[in-house]
């Protein structure tokens, strides 16, 4: 589920902006889930001295809710610190980095994982280590290396977090260029010759937050439910990132300090529902809500812009869309209400 | 009215601690001059006057937020800004 710079105040925060969110049972352990919370959208690999990294002023949560509330019944919460091992240089790294505990890696970050279940938060596990960001062949020889060592068995659990490459696709360039559609754009209102679709995400890199639990963990029951057609069998996932309610600059420091609670300003988990069908002067409100009061965006979801635009972009090639006036209560099921038993043979949501 | 029915803490914020009413025992007058209770904070405070016309004062300290209804505190902070 993918969301790049969605909302225009979250555009100018990359370091808090939820990208994708991917859950799914892990196909190498399936009596465990696979949660992947994606941030900071389109690093270049080249991207140094000041190489990217999480925020340690953003608190980052993958939120679960198993009793079909749209509410979190537990929450995975992330947060970061970064640590300079040599205040008198300019180097993210003074020689190759071998191993993420290589103290030629001049700027390590660590983090602890929180769990927050009926309001209650127990410390997992504190000062973990990401691995360094992907910086070349002379200062990362071994990257796969890095990153394996950066896999941490948490319990039951296994985490990770740090820089990968974007594994969403997606022509941005081409649709939001007024809708363009580059296979079939010669039908465009606006036509050019046809042209093969081009990945915008290829060779940009996110960082990804993956956490392997039991399902049994997750669950509403505690157990590994064996029919999909229950309700207890469901879980649904989003991510979001919170930063203090108050940030003030410290000149005597160069750098900000928070103050007052978490208070969230991004979150994702249904595709494109910010990004395409919540009007732009509304994304940033949506981003710093929560999936209970969805239900005021319903009008958007039941009649979205997008459906509208289609026939004028390409005259004639979407009559039937042109003409449906009813609200889309299929949207409607897939984005909020969920999909009923029988749509889909083996799956209801 | 006294001091403590006219200003009241009126909700605390955050995920970790419950909302409550406290009373407020510092006299306008001289506040300059109160001494500290024993569970005063011992790091930085942001004060926070939103909207001028009431008498709301938020202080954000720590990961809480603090809501007090204090009259004569929003009147000394926006006195305070306006110079005097």
């Amino acid at each position: 589920m993918s969301s790049h710079r969605e909302a225009p105040e979250m555009a100018k925060d990359p370091v808090a902006d939820s990208t994708d969110v991917y859950a799914f049972v892990s196909p190498d352990r399936p009596r465990t889930v696979t949660l992947i919370a994606n941030y900071i959208p389109f690093q270049t690999p080249d991207g140094g001295p000041n190489f990217y990294e999480f925020g340690d002023d953003v608190a980052y949560d993958i939120h679960i809710s198993n009793r079909g509330r749209s509410e979190a019944d537990i929450t995975y919460r992330f947060r970061f610190h970064t640590e300079v091992r040599n205040s008198k240089t300019f180097l993210y790294n003074t020689g190759p980095i071998s191993s993420i505990q290589d103290t030629a890696w001049n700027r390590p970050q660590f983090y602890s994982l929180t769990r927050i279940k009926d309001g209650e938060a127990k410390v997992l596990a504190r000062h973990l280590a990401c691995p360094p960001v992907n910086i070349g062949p002379r200062s990362t020889p071994d990257y796969p290396q890095l990153a394996e060592q950066a896999v941490h068995k948490v319990g039951r659990r296994r985490v990770f977090a740090g820089q990968r490459a974007d594994a969403f696709h997606v022509d941005l360039g081409s649709i939001f260029d007024l809708g363009a559609l580059r296979p079939f754009q010669h039908l465009h209102l606006i036509p050019m010759a046809d042209a093969a679709g081009r990945n915008s995400l290829q060779g940009f890199n996110v960082h990804s937050i993956v956490l392997q639990v039991p399902i049994g963990e997750v669950s509403r029951t505690g157990d590994v439910p064996a029919d999909p057609a229950k309700a207890r069998s469901v879980i649904g996932v989003w991510a979001s990132a919170s930063r203090r309610k108050s940030r003030m600059f410290d000149k005597s420091m160069g750098t900000y300090v928070g103050h007052g609670p978490w208070e969230q300003v991004s979150r994702l988990g249904n595709p494109l529902f910010n990004e395409v069908i919540t009007p732009m002067a509304h994304k940033d409100m949506w981003n710093a809500r929560h999936p209970k009061g969805d239900s005021v965006f319903a009008k958007y979801v039941n009649h979205p812009e997008l459906a509208r635009l289609l026939p004028v972009l390409y005259p004639g090639v979407f009559p039937h869309l042109a003409a449906y006036h009813k609200a889309r209560a299929d949207l409607n099921a897939i984005l909020l209400t969920g999909i009923p038993s029988g749509v889909v043979p083996g799956f209801q949501n | 009215m006294s001091d403590t029915t006219r200003r009241k803490l009126l909700a605390v914020s955050g995920a970790s601690v419950a909302a409550g009413t406290v009373g407020l025992t510092m006299g306008p007058a001289h506040a300059g001059e109160a001494p500290r209770s024993a569970t005063s904070a011992r790091e930085s405070v942001v004060a926070y006057v939103h909207d001028h016309r009431s008498s709301e004062v938020r202080l954000l300290v720590g990961e809480r937020e603090i809501v007090v209804d204090d009259h004569d505190l929003a009147t000394r902070i926006l006195n305070a800004a306006g110079g005097q």
